[in-house]
Parts: structure tokens; C-alpha cells; sequence
């Protein structure tokens, strides 16, 4: 019986889908062995657990793990952003240039926060009201933002210094937390929550899974989208606002390739280019595993020709598994 | 017996699949210019016993004779190479291409020597099999133009452009009309006198009847009978297909038929031309059209996927705008779709998320789902509609047709809905299924519900319809009610 062959195979799937996640989360606790054992070797002492090492390393994964996060849903929904980089780029531009005229910092951050909507209100316009394929028009938008962030600042780094900006990258709570990493936590939690939990993440499956069976059930299938987009423009503002912050520098070229960092952590945390299918724990693992392995062979001074080189490895090989877990898993009829 | 006139014989054929056995010990036997008719329930066999025959499934046991010579089948290239030629159900030409590079799909025809495509012989052959086939269509067309049937044309040439000893029909004519069906069994008997022998699968037993000569009938993965068509009848093919006894194949009984619910004036959109109708509570209101006569389009427009350009709609003496399917939705119209795979269901999603999927507002207070709310809700349409599924987390895409098709009817009671628009409901979904849903369309009007049922199967919409409304070209060409319609009726007047 056909019925029964497709529903074991459904049930292999469904079995290989919870065991994706254990197993990056599996490769990462490897990596960190690894990585703790060869510096306990190499140093003579722990440095890959010191807070030297894992409180900047944490801070720089937060920013990007909200991006990735929050474009995991967008994702989910079949659709791509590929203008964070961008946006990054001018909202850096924008913090420091307004900080420059001696503007208020949380006017600052609120003004950055804003600009950032309105790049996701564009995005999602040219996607859902234009109908222009969203890799297209966010390749197109990614142009745009960065040659305006290039405009603002005239192509040079400016600096950006505000006691709020600065505690936005690089305050710490508890004297030891970095505040983005708060940031970060709240947003996996929050994430989280939607994907598994609500009314809105059970849409944005459905949307993924098939669109018109959603759209013909009464779901706002472009509403949702056009409302990730702007998720994706704020959350891309904020990251852009905390790399400012971490680097005490606003500049055109901040994020420049980012886009590729955050979608390879989000692919490689088991989400579907197609849609449908992922995680936000997934691409939680997949963001620590790109960051640690960069901050743990950069600590073992392997140049960074090579880190380039394995991180691109690392990407196929978790990729291919997922591809290879699956066919056997359908063909074992 | 003369063995010599057998071309395919598969014996005591077994295929396990884990915790089921799918094909238990069956045998068929398939002779020289005949056409054998598989018969039975999704679930019975059909497919399994069609995918061992073409190489897709490796049987566990059994063995398979073809003109009398033991033959291993492994792949679909060594099915091809014997002679086994499949059409299935879901049509695979690339619409992209023409009619004559559809038919050599993979094997095209190059000139000797600079082993260049020869397109010249192969619009010169593709012309010589489509002629054989008695159809006049031009190998230079582009599959896109064509209409459903002309595809299925294709498909058939594309399987003939290489000798061809055993056809297999999968579901030939679920997407035809009662003219195209007709034409397609032109091009059987044509095949027939050419000594092609064809395995007809089908859930119409009207057509079982009108093209076979024998016919096998499958129940829970054994095989029941093998009978001369024209020895049997209908009653005995159905119960010996549901192993019970079912003397009423379209049920029908009196429901009240009370107030006015919907009101449609003028209506005019994409592909619908100045429709106007109503719609009363307890009514089961049939819609007629062949392909291509507007009857989707009226649906679409109905339900707020096309916009309507002009014309009111009032549900229940109230003006409604119905701009989208949100808009029906909270309008209390529900539309079950024509195609349950690309329209109906979330695949990927379970049962619980499928009836749920219009409503998922009512899941819980507030921003989050109420889990328990939701299982609740799932598992009492689960109960009262009869779905058959190991559970409601199970993924729809595991369910039989019939059982996903009560899924969608679900996820509209779930929403409440008044007015249930059906697009050919029970297609492609076997006689016991089919049974269901009439009986459950007719529980939802006795229970003061609407129906729009759009059907092109005649004597569906004969039987179950109380009042029949023809179309053609995105007009309403006539009306009947149930005692006034016949077949030839509703035939001439779906071609004015």
C-alpha cells in the first residue's frame, strides 16, 4: 500500500528532522572539546574558556544570531532577505552621522530602528505587492541601502561614540553578561515562542508548507510575509546598531558579505530554501557552530585563507547529511 | 488454456512494506490485444502491483512471466526495455516543449554521423504515431496550448514512440470529460486491434464496463476475483471491491429545503460571464460544465480568489464584498478544492493543523495556540467525520484520498461554515469514500447548510444534486431540477 510505504517514510523523516538538531548540537559540543583541549596543549593553560576569549566571541555571534533568527522565520515562509548586509551597512552610516550632529542617543537607536522598518516595509512591498521574486529584489535592495550608507558617510568611517550606543554593543549586565548577548537570548526566546507556540508561527509553516492551500484557508499569506520583511529590516538595523557599537565605528562596508554568514548559519540549522521546513534552535546551533569554528582556529592561528576554506567545507558536508539522512530515509521501503 | 496467447503473467506476487503487507500472493494474467480492468479501494493493491510491473517497487516474492519467458524486473529501464509502458495518473509532460519533443522525451532521434537532433524525423514520426492514434494534433504545437486531454493524447504517443506490448492506465481519465473519455477510448480500441495490451485502472465503474474485456478486482492488498466483464454488473464489482454489501452507490435522501442563504446577481469576473443564482439552506445546488466552461472560475470568484468585476453577492439578504478567502471565510463559506494536493492541504503538516488551518484564531486566547484546545477540536472531527489516520499528529500526506478530502470538509465545519462550495469532490478518491462524503453532504444540510457542488460526473450530480445548473463558456446556459435532469440534458447543454 502506497498510503502506508509514504506514512513510514513520514515517520522517518519526522525522526530524522528532531535528530538534525541533536546532531548539530552533537558536533558542537565536539567542537568545543575540541577546542578546549587544543588550547589547554597549545597554551599551556585554558584559553578558549577564559572570558577573554568567550565574552567578545558571544558578543559578535549575538548580533548575527538575531539576524538569523529572525530571518528563519522569514525563510520558513519561502521567501530570502539578502539585503541585511546592506542594511547594516547604512544604519552604521546613519548612527554615526547622526551621532555626529549631536543627536540624542536613543534618539539615535529609535531613528536606526526605524529606518530599519521602513528598508523591510520596501522589501516587502517589491515582493508582495510587485510580485518580484524576493532574492532578486533584496540582491537590488542590498545595492541600494549600501550605496546609501556609502552616500551618507561620504565613503569614510566615522566615529560612533554615545554612552548609548557604546552600552548597546558593549555594556555588560552583571558585570560580566554583554548586554547584546541579553539581546540575543531574548530573541531565540521570543522566536522561539512564535515558531512553536502561536497563532503567527503556525501560519508562517502552513505558508511554507503549501501557500495557496494557506491563501484559499483565509490566511493572509502576504500580510505575514510583508510583516517578516519588516522583521528582517529591524532586526538587520539592530545588528547593524551593535557592530557599530562593538567596533566605536560607523562605516559603509560594515556587514559587507554578512548576508552569506547568516544564511549559511540558518541553511546549515536545517532550514529549507523552499520553505516550510526549520527550526529556530536549529539555527541557533548553526550560528554557534560558523562562529566557533572561526573563533577556535583563528585561536589555533590557522590563517584565515584557510578558516574560509573549512567553513565552506563545513557548510556542504552538514548540508549534504541532511540531503543523504533523507533519501535513505525514503527509500527505505 | 492457450498459453501462447498470454503476454503478462505475474504470479503470486508479495511486497511487504514495514507493518504492511501490501500485496499478498496476487496473480494476474494479461492476454494479447485485451484490456484488463484493476479494480479496487485506494489501498487495495493497484499501485503497489503498477510499480512492481514498472520497475519502481522490487517485489519481495512472486514471479513474472512476460509471452511465457520468466523476467526479472529491477528498474524502470528494464520495464521499458520488455515492452511495459506506464501512463500515470498525474500527467508528466513538460509544458514547456512541444508535442513532438514530448513524445521523444530521452530518446530523441539524431541524424547519423554528426549525432545531431533530427528534428525532421521527429515531428515526421511524432505525425505518423499520432496518426495511428487517429487523433489530428500538430507534433510542432507547444504543450502549454494544449487542453488536458490533448496532453494525455501525448502521453499516450510519447509511451507508443518506442514497441509497445502492455499499456498501463493509471487513472486514464480523472481529469476528462465524458467527450474527451470518449475519444480516449477510440484510441484504446485502436490499440486494441493493433494487439496492445492494456491494464486499465479506474475507480469509475462505468468505464470498467464500457472498455474492458476482463476485469481484477483487488481488496486489502489480495485479490477478490478475476470475472468477465460482461458477466458481471455493478452491485456485484462494488461489493466485491468493499467486501460489503452496498446497494445504493449514490444516497440520497430528503432534506428540507428551506431559506434562501445566498444570493449571486450578475456576477461577472475572470473566465465568468453575468452569473446569477441562489442558493437555499438544505440545498445541495450542482453546478455542470465541462473543462474549461468557467465552473473554476466561478468557484474562485465565489470564494475571493479572483476579483469580481462587477455583480453583488448577498448572504442571507445581507450585501457581502468578498474580496478575498479571508473575506468568504468570515462570510461562513467554505471551498473544498478542486486539486486536495495543491489547493486543500498543508502536505507536510498533520491532520490536527489541517482541520484547524481556517481557523487557527479560535485556537486559544490571544497571541498563542492552546495545544490542548487544538486536539480537542481536531480529534472531534476526526470522530464525527470517520477520518481514518493513526492519529491526528499523523502527516496528511499519509492519508488516503478520500480520508484527505474529509480532512478539508473538517477544516471547514471547524470554521463554521454555511455555504460549502465543492469542486468535483469525489475526485479521484474510491467508491467507499465516495459513499462518505455524499452521506456527509447531505448530514450538513440536514443540519441547515448550503452546497455548491461543481461535477463533471454525471451521474453523480444526477443522483445527488437537487438542482442541477449547466454552464458553458462562463454562462449559465440552463437549469434543472432534479426530476427534469437526464444525461443528454446536461450534455447539450454544457456545449451550447
Amino acid at each position: 500500500m502506497a498510503e502506508t510505504r509514504l506514512q513510514e517514510s513520514n515517520k522517518e523523516r519526522k525522526k530524522v528532522g528532531i535528530s538534525n538538531t541533536l546532531m548539530l548540537f552533537i558536533v558542537l559540543v565536539i567542537m568545543i572539546a575540541f577546542f578546549g583541549i587544543t588550547s589547554q596543549i597549545k597554551f599551556g593553560q585554558q584559553f578558549f574558556f577564559s572570558i577573554l576569549n568567550i565574552i567578545p566571541m558571544l558578543s559578535n555571534i549575538s548580533y548575527i544570531g538575531i539576524i538569523a533568527c529572525i530571518l528563519t522565520m522569514l525563510l520558513i515562509t519561502g521567501e530570502m532577505d539578502f539585503s541585511i548586509g546592506g542594511n547594516i551597512g547604512l544604519t552604521s552610516c546613519l548612527a554615526a552621522l547622526l551621532l555626529s550632529k549631536g543627536i540624542n542617543g536613543v534618539l539615535v537607536v529609535l531613528i536606526c530602528l526605524a529606518v530599519g522598518i521602513l528598508m523591510g516595509v520596501f522589501n516587502g512591498f517589491i515582493v508582495t505587492r510587485l510580485g518580484v521574486n524576493s532574492i532578486i529584489a533584496t540582491i537590488g535592495t542590498m545595492s541600494i541601502w549600501r550605496g546609501i550608507g556609502y552616500t551618507l558617510s561620504n565613503g569614510e568611517s566615522m566615529l560612533a561614540f554615545n554612552p548609548v550606543i557604546d552600552y548597546l554593543g558593549r555594556g555588560t549586565i552583571f558585570k560580566y553578561i554583554p548586554f547584546p548577548i541579553i539581546l540575543f537570548i531574548i530573541v531565540i526566546i521570543l522566536t522561539y515562542i512564535i515558531m512553536n507556540r502561536s497563532k503567527i508561527g503556525r501560519r508562517i509553516y502552513a505558508i511554507g508548507v503549501n501557500p495557496m492551500a494557506s491563501y484559499l484557508s483565509g490566511t493572509n499569506v502576504k500580510g505575514i510575509k510583508f510583516l517578516l520583511f519588516i522583521f528582517c529590516g529591524a532586526a538587520a538595523s539592530l545588528g547593524g546598531l551593535i557592530l557599530t557599537s562593538l567596533s566605536a565605528v560607523g562605516m559603509p562596508q560594515h556587514g559587507q558579505g554578512l548576508e552569506l554568514t547568516v544564511v549559511s548559519a540558518v541553511i546549515l540549522g536545517g532550514t529549507a530554501l523552499s520553505g516550510g521546513k526549520g527550526q529556530i534552535l536549529g539555527t541557533l546551533a548553526g550560528v554557534l557552530i560558523l562562529s566557533i569554528l572561526y573563533n577556535g582556529l583563528t585561536m589555533l592561528n590557522i590563517m584565515y585563507f584557510y578558516i574560509q576554506i573549512i567553513r565552506g567545507i563545513v557548510l556542504i558536508l552538514v548540508v549534504a547529511t541532511y540531503e543523504i539522512r533523507q533519501s535513505r530515509a525514503l527509500r527505505r521501503v | 488454456m492457450t498459453e501462447n496467447n498470454i503476454v503478462l503473467k505475474m504470479e503470486k506476487i508479495t511486497k511487504q512494506f514495514p507493518g504492511v503487507l501490501a500485496l499478498d500472493s496476487v496473480s494476474i494474467d494479461l492476454k494479447k490485444g485485451e484490456v484488463l480492468g484493476i479494480l479496487g479501494e485506494n489501498g487495495a493493491g493497484k499501485s503497489t502491483l503498477i510499480k512492481i510491473l514498472a520497475g519502481n517497487y522490487i517485489k519481495d516474492s512472486g514471479e513474472i512471466f512476460i509471452d511465457g519467458e520468466k523476467f526479472e524486473i529491477n528498474n524502470p529501464g528494464e520495464a521499458m526495455a520488455s515492452g511495459i509502458r506506464v501512463i500515470y495518473q498525474e500527467l508528466n509532460t513538460l509544458n514547456n516543449l512541444t508535442v513532438a519533443e514530448n513524445i521523444f522525451i530521452g530518446e530523441q532521434l539524431v541524424k547519423t554521423g554528426l549525432k545531431i537532433v533530427d528534428w525532421k524525423s521527429m515531428v515526421k514520426k511524432s505525425k505518423i504515431i499520432l496518426e495511428s492514434l487517429n487523433v489530428d494534433l500538430n507534433p510542432k504545437a507547444v504543450m502549454e496550448d494544449l487542453s488536458v486531454s490533448e496532453k494525455q493524447v501525448v502521453e499516450i504517443a510519447k509511451a507508443l514512440s518506442k514497441e509497445a506490448k502492455i499499456l498501463v492506465m493509471d487513472e486514464p481519465t480523472a481529469a476528462l470529460s465524458e467527450d474527451d473519455t470518449k475519444s480516449l477510448f477510440r484510441i484504446i480500441c485502436t490499440l486494441k486491434e493493433k494487439g496492445v495490451s492494456i491494464i486499465y485502472i479506474s475507480h469509475r465503474l462505468k468505464e470498467i464496463f464500457e472498455i474492458t474485456d476482463r476485469v481484477t478486482v483487488l481488496r486489502d492488498g489480495k485479490k477478490v476475483k478475476t470475472l468477465v466483464t460482461a458477466e458481471t454488473n455493478t452491485n456485484e464489482l462494488v461489493s466485491l471491491m468493499v467486501g460489503r454489501d452496498i446497494k445504493e452507490m449514490y444516497p440520497k435522501r430528503e432534506v428540507p429545503i428551506t431559506e434562501t442563504v445566498m444570493e449571486v446577481k450578475g456576477l461577472i469576473a475572470e473566465g465568468v460571464n453575468n452569473i446569477s443564482f441562489n442558493l437555499k439552506r438544505g440545498e445541495i445546488l450542482g453546478v455542470f460544465g465541462l473543462l474549461g466552461s468557467g465552473r473554476t472560475s466561478l468557484v474562485k470568484a465565489l470564494f475571493g480568489a479572483n476579483p469580481i468585476k462587477s455583480g453583488e453577492i448577498f448572504i442571507k439578504g445581507k450585501k457581502v464584498s468578498i474580496k478575498s478567502p479571508r473575506r468568504a471565510r468570515d462570510s461562513k463559506i467554505g471551498l473544498v478544492p478542486l486539486d486536495r494536493k495543491m489547493e486543500g492541504l498543508a502536505l507536510a503538516l498533520g491532520v490536527k493543523e489541517n482541520i484547524t488551518l481556517a481557523n487557527i484564531n479560535d485556537l486559544g486566547r490571544g497571541f498563542l495556540i492552546n495545544k490542548k484546545t487544538e486536539a480537542l477540536k481536531a480529534e472531534k472531527w476526526a470522530d464525527s467525520l470517520n477520518i481514518r489516520t493513526p492519529s491526528i499528529n499523523t502527516e496528511v500526506n499519509s492519508l488516503s484520498g478520500g480520508n484527505q478530502q474529509k480532512v478539508v470538509l473538517a477544516r471547514w465545519l471547524e470554521s463554521g461554515s454555511e455555504i460549502i462550495i465543492l469542486n468535483e469532490p469525489t475526485r479521484g478518491i474510491d467508491v467507499g469514500a465516495k459513499i462518505e462524503i455524499y452521506k456527509l453532504m447531505q448530514d450538513l444540510c440536514e443540519k441547515g447548510a448550503a452546497i455548491i457542488m461543481i461535477s463533471s460526473e454525471l451521474p453523480e450530480i444526477l443522483s445527488i444534486a437537487d438542482r442541477i445548473i449547466v454552464m458553458s463558456k462562463g454562462r449559465f446556459t440552463d437549469q434543472y431540477t432534479k426530476n427534469e435532469a437526464t444525461e443528454e440534458k446536461l450534455l447539450s447543454a454544457a456545449c451550447l
